[in-house]
């Protein structure tokens, strides 16, 4: 099994079929065209996206309906073409992988927060993803993330 | 913020850039930019999703990926 020097997890070993390509990069990071996808034992249901070229490029990743259930994912012309897909709403968790990319916290005292706006879309069966901006201004590019224990009001 | 009516055909100028209305739909328009090459010309969206990316790459970390999940409360 192949291995990957990462910054996060020290060395670590990966499926060939964990790797997806981006062609375009990301914005950001446009030379960046792989990153395999990782669950580490008891980081459930955070994923990463680690960089293949560089070890220290790490994102933290939560399956957008984790964050809202009801997301509705809408690809344009350009978008669904990269993908290899025929779908502008392409199913989550059957067409598609869906994340959002979390930010931890600028501050020790932010509340984390994920990116709706620009969800990382994957489909895992031609092996190719890319960051697909929504359209309108329907989903914030800084969803709050509250713990469940401060979603419950006081009774 | 200047606010200016403008039909299909017509443009305006920033400086030296013209902008023009192509073509105006239901609930999208169609804009065309003649600006020097050297000038980026980049949708508002996709700026916004670079900072966020370089945000959040800049925030990971072990320990931080630790806290995140306590946060949580998913551990």
């Amino acid at each position: 099994m192949p291995r990957i020097q990462t910054e996060c997890f020290g060395e670590i070993e990966f499926l060939e079929s964990s790797v997806f390509h981006f062609p375009l990069g990301l914005p950001g990071f446009e030379d960046e065209r792989a990153f395999v996808f990782l669950d580490r034992p008891g980081t459930a249901p955070l994923l990463f996206m680690q960089s293949l070229a560089t070890p220290s490029l790490c994102f933290i990743l939560l399956p957008i309906l984790a964050v809202d259930a009801a997301y509705e994912l809408t690809l344009d012309e350009e978008q669904a073409a990269l993908l290899g897909l025929s779908e502008l709403r392409p199913r989550i968790g059957e067409d598609v992988l869906c994340a959002a990319i979390v930010c931890a916290a600028r501050q020790p005292d932010e509340v984390p927060t994920a990116n709706l706006l620009a969800p990382v879309v994957v489909n895992f069966r031609q092996g190719v993803g890319m960051q697909a901006i929504q359209p309108g201004a329907r989903y914030s590019h800084r969803h709050p993330l509250f713990g469940a224990e401060e979603a419950v009001p006081c009774s | 913020m200047l606010v200016m009516r403008r039909r299909a055909g017509e443009s305006f100028l920033v400086g030296d850039i013209e902008i023009q209305v192509l073509e105006v739909g239901g609930r999208r328009v169609k804009l065309g930019i003649r600006a020097p090459e050297s000038m980026a010309i980049v949708r508002r969206e996709v700026q916004i999703t670079e900072s966020e990316n370089l945000a959040a790459a800049e925030s990971v970390s072990r320990g931080v990926i630790d806290s995140l999940l306590s946060r949580l409360g998913w551990r």
